[in-house]
């Protein structure tokens, strides 16, 4: 660099050797004498601006955080244009996971030393992370000019004009980077992966012919070393330039893993054929996969598939002996296995399973015992699955009757339980599973998640408990730390069950975090594949990342905080109820007690660790500190509506830019929240967009049915109603309509929503029409019960009278009303008990009432008062037996 | 089932189906890590839904400054398998294609993994079936204080007998 250097930054020779120790000793992470070293200039040179930007960032390391971070500001005041200064503070943002600033920062300290290879290879993982592709190929190029001979740098700027889309360049720069290559060892896995990774560029590129001809002489030669990949690259790419190859090579798949069902598609399809039994040349497909089966005879999927595409009598010759089979050898899973050849519009394949399991049971007393049970167990199973829960049970009694230890029958019967609503029962049940096998940790588990469906937490984490860790501060801490997702949201549902919002919404929210966690593991990999050459599976993984909020366990979460943010601000005073301190029971206070021992003492394992080794590296980031344990503060805060369209913001670009596997349920509520949020925001031409994507979804849904409603009415009463005062988060008073520029056009397109002018048909009829429509004569996809809830819903909107919206709830339990067979789930009547409690309605009780006519096993709607609930609940980790013991188990 | 070589999207399949069922545990970018190291060895089950049933998590071990005579060869992390989906041979079948291309992609020698002393089945199947052997004992190497097997197969069947 040519920039003079400042005169105050130059250091007296003793010194300046002196820094150059503290660099590397801080390389090689000997903090305390990297502390020392910074010191002993400092006495010297005590405005030394690097040294003292280095001195904060070895404090830091050290874990004296705050005194770090002052020191580093410091520093840098008094040098601005040293790109160690810039270089040690985007290291700060960057260990705090402010990529954004850091990577400004980064670019700064470029500015100072633009050849610095340190600097250029920390700023192009930002750009990474933060999706800046046109700068990350700009850097990409500064660094393989820098060093050419270093064959990461080549595939890593061919990535980084792939990830900008660019393959073609990608290509180039990959055929440039190959005529350099020389001396290649054999056996070289990084070439092998190399090598794929072009093969994958010529595909994407449309280029089947370069890359099937890449490929083979690649595989010829042994460079590339991966068979299965070899037999997978090959197959498709012969698929895809229609050579009459093709079929061999997926007969090749067939033979190196017979049990993966994409071979037998590419197989089949090469012949015309599918794996679909609609198709007309089944027949031909059946044939050729009983060949299979009969050359391959370990494999289990030609068996399999075959089910799928046999009818009539060639499917009973082949399912009596596969299920004979299986039962004869016990295989806990056949129902599994089998459930997706049962259809409700064509039922001659179930049909044909229960004949041929009563024809077993018949001939009971020759049956080898265990197949006899096994047969019950399968037939409790298909029974619970057409919907016969009784019949269900029945079997199941006889199957526990004839052998009460196997651990199976207790889960099934605890399932076949908790269909039918009664959770506490449930749960019972697969404790005692859970006390036949203490060691089997998937019995911990679902006794842990059966616990928290019938709202038992502090039991649920007892159970839990048996498996975590002894030494962290609660069962639940430990499975927040290992990322389990299905704890964290059953756990954060039976709050919500339990009405204690806060806590829920603090476990959502944990949710949340987790995934936001998972968003920063891929930091470190856009550096470390490159190294290791594995960019195929590199390039997924950026994929899969940018999609992570489609994970369903976000989706849930999100929808759910969302909720609650919304009925929060709805209504300010449910927070204060569900955050107030209740009475804890003895067992509650003896558990927090428990817990905060638990927590003091980690803490001082940790202090006294942490003294133990003064030298030891705490890394960048910040320490994790939760001031808000309980989610009160989450709860009440007032900025709960900007948090719900944070998490919702996410959601809808994947949905309309990318093609993620949301399902479509899902799909319409984010809509529908998404409205809610953004109605309650004033953000008009959200609101509108968003109604308008769940009208193309389903334009009958009850749920848009309910917000177009909710729409007008809020246009009528709020935004063209002089008089009305809205409650604008932002204060400012909107008396005279929308604002101008958005107006007219939101105005349009809430026309373009097709709900009739209100000067012909008032908004009531057009809800009661709805509510004809849809309810009664045929059902849309939504239940009648669904129709019903979101028109009672309307009608509290349009302020109808109390008796009328009471009416139309009641009636879905009345017995000439919708009932259980027009789809009221246990969820929805909890809600509906929820909107007349909300209407302070005197009907409450009548409607629980109706619901225990409903759900006659179900414990939810208080089954012969609190008293038996109580009792119950007691009774869930009582054993059986009294033989093993929590304590027991706890020393296996 | 369907068995198939473990893709990225199946990392929290992966993961959950671990926690559910087994003691050892491990945060995702563990996961993650083994896939971008090593993705041509991890093979997992799935069901008619596209659930992950069964999976094997594995790794390669190569010569270091501690061990510069060690022989490279493959370790499995973790496999586990549903416990209603038992009995179909999907640990087996997991086993023997990881197996396959630790041999064929890195030229390994033999295999490794720990097991519980206490893990009768698992020993079963990897002693009796896949045709492991005891290597050497490790004390308390769980968190709980339980002993462990380290057991080995060797690809080349010669090459077991020269080493015991």
């Amino acid at each position: 660099m040519s920039r003079p250097v400042p005169a105050k930054r130059t250091l007296p020779s003793k010194e300046a050797s002196l820094f150059k120790d503290l660099l590397s000793l801080y390389e090689s992470r000997q903090l305390k004498k990297a502390l020392k070293t910074a010191d002993q200039i400092l006495k010297k040179c005590p405005e030394h601006g690097e040294t003292i930007c280095m001195k904060g960032l070895v404090l830091t390391h050290m874990g004296r955080r705050d005194e770090g971070i002052d020191l580093v500001k410091q520093g840098m005041r008094l040098d601005l244009t040293s790109h160690i200064c810039w270089h040690v503070f985007g290291l700060i943002q960057k260990g705090e996971k402010n990529y954004d600033e850091a990577l400004k920062s980064y670019t700064q300290a470029l500015k100072f030393d633009k050849d610095n290879l340190n600097i250029l290879r920390d700023a192009a993982h930002l750009q990474t992370q933060l999706r800046v592709f046109d700068a990350l190929i700009d850097t990409r190029h500064t660094i393989l000019r820098l060093r050419p001979n270093f064959r990461q740098h080549w595939i890593a700027l061919a990535v980084a004009y792939h990830l900008n889309g660019n393959l073609l360049e990608a290509k180039k720069v990959l055929e440039t980077y190959e005529r350099t290559l020389k001396n290649i060892p054999d056996y070289d896995v990084e070439h092998s992966e190399s090598l794929l990774y072009h093969i994958r560029v010529l595909e994407d590129l449309g280029e089947f012919k370069d890359a099937l001809d890449k490929l083979d002489t690649s595989a010829k030669e042994r460079s590339i070393l991966d068979r299965t990949a070899i037999l997978e690259y090959r197959a498709r790419l012969l698929t895809k330039l229609q050579a009459p190859e093709a079929e061999f090579a997926w007969r090749a798949l067939i033979d190196h893993n017979p049990d993966c069902y994409e071979y037998y598609r590419g197989y089949l399809s090469q012949k015309n054929l599918s794996l679909s039994s609609a198709n007309p040349s089944s027949e031909e497909a059946l044939e050729l996969l009983q060949t299979l089966s009969t050359q391959i005879p370990r494999a289990a999927a030609p068996k399999r598939l075959a089910l799928t595409l046999a009818t009539g009598p060639a499917f009973s010759s082949l399912i009596k002996p596969y299920m004979t089979s299986a039962l004869q050898k016990g295989i806990p899973s056949l129902f599994s296995d089998l459930k997706s050849l049962y259809s409700p519009t064509n039922p001659e394949k179930q049909n044909t399973i229960q004949t041929i399991l009563e024809a077993e049971l018949d001939g009971e007393e020759a049956a080898d015992p265990s197949t006899y049970l096994w047969t019950l167990y399968y037939l409790a199973q298909h029974h619970s699955y057409l919907g016969d829960h009784v019949k269900a049970l029945e079997v199941l009694d006889r199957a526990i009757e004839h052998t009460p230890t196997l651990p199976d029958l207790l889960m099934f019967k605890g399932r076949v339980l908790k269909r039918c609503g009664d959770y506490l029962g449930a749960a019972r049940m697969l404790n005692e599973a859970r006390l036949l096998d203490g060691q089997d940790r998937f019995l911990n588990t679902k006794t842990g998640k059966y616990l928290l469906r019938a709202g038992l937490v502090e039991e649920a984490s007892g159970i839990f408990g048996l498996f975590t860790k002894k030494d962290a501060a609660s069962p639940g801490a430990d499975l927040e730390d290992m990322q389990s997702f299905l704890y964290i949201l059953e756990e954060a549902n039976a709050h919500r069950i339990n009405n204690k919002l806060n806590l829920a919404l603090k476990k959502y929210m944990a949710v949340v975090k987790v995934i936001e966690s998972f968003e920063d593991d891929q930091y470190d990999f856009h550096g470390y594949n490159l190294r290791k050459f594995t960019v195929n599976i590199y390039l997924n993984l950026i994929t899969w990342e940018d999609h992570i909020r489609a994970q369903p366990v976000y989706v849930r979460a999100a929808l759910a905080a969302a909720k609650i943010f919304l009925e929060v601000h709805d209504d300010p005073s449910i927070a204060q109820a569900a955050a107030a301190v209740p009475e804890l029971t003895e067992a509650e206070k003896k558990a927090k007690k428990k817990a905060k021992k638990a927590a003091s003492k980690a803490e001082d394992n940790k202090k006294a660790q942490q003294q133990q080794n003064a030298n030891e590296d705490k890394g960048l980031e910040p320490p994790t500190k939760d001031d808000d344990p309980d989610g009160t503060k989450l709860l009440t805060s007032p900025s709960g509506l900007e948090t719900a369209a944070k998490l919702l913001r996410p959601l809808t670009n994947l949905l309309t830019t990318a093609k993620v596997d949301i399902a479509e349920k899902e799909r319409m509520e984010i809509w529908l929240l998404s409205y809610d949020v953004a109605i309650r925001r004033r953000k008009l031409l959200q609101a509108l967009t968003s109604l308008t994507h769940a009208q193309t979804l389903n334009s009958a849904h009850p749920g848009l049915h309910l917000r177009l409603v909710h729409l007008h009415h809020f246009i009528r009463t709020t935004l063209l109603n002089p008089s009305s005062s809205p409650s604008n988060p932002n204060g400012s008073p909107n008396p005279t309509g929308p604002p101008a520029p958005i107006g007219p056009a939101f105005l349009e397109g809430v026309k373009q929503l097709g709900v009739p002018d209100e000067s012909q048909v008032s908004l009531e009829t057009y809800n009661q029409q709805y509510l004809q429509k849809h309810a009664y004569p045929s059902p849309s996809d939504a239940s009648k019960a669904e129709v019903v809830v979101a028109c009672a819903k309307a009608m509290i909107i349009l302020g109808a009278p109390l008796h009328e919206v009471e009416n139309l709830l009641l009636g879905i339990v009345s017995t000439s009303g919708v009932g259980d067979g027009d789809g009221l789930t246990i969820g929805l009547a909890l809600e509906i008990g929820e909107m007349l409690k909300g209407l302070a309605s005197g009907r409450e009780e009548e409607f629980r009432e109706g619901c225990r006519r409903v759900f006659v096993r179900s414990t939810v709607f208080g089954v012969g008062g609190e008293e038996e609930v109580r009792v119950l609940r007691e009774g869930v980790l009582r054993d059986p037996d009294v033989a093993v013991g929590a304590d027991e188990v706890l020393s296996v | 089932m369907n068995i198939r070589r473990a893709k990225v999207e199946d990392l929290a399949g992966m993961q959950a189906s671990n926690l559910q069922n087994l003691p050892e545990n491990y945060s995702m970018r563990f996961w993650i890590y083994h896939l971008m190291s090593w993705p041509q060895l991890s093979y997992v089950a799935e069901d008619h839904k596209g659930r992950i049933v069964g999976y094997v998590l594995s790794r390669i071990e190569e010569p270091d400054e501690d061990n510069p005579e060690k022989d490279i060869h493959g370790h499995v992390n973790s496999i586990s398998v549903l416990r209603q989906y038992r009995r179909l041979g999907i640990a087996k079948k997991l086993m023997l294609l990881s197996q396959e291309a630790m041999e064929s992609v890195y030229g390994a020698a033999y295999v490794s993994l720990h097991v519980r002393r206490s893990n009768k089945a698992a020993i079963g199947l990897y002693k009796d079936t896949l045709g492991f052997e005891v290597a050497k004992v490790e004390k308390k190497y769980y968190g709980d204080g339980e002993d462990a097997l380290s057991m080995r197969l060797y690809f080349d069947p010669e090459e077991s007998h020269a080493q015991q």
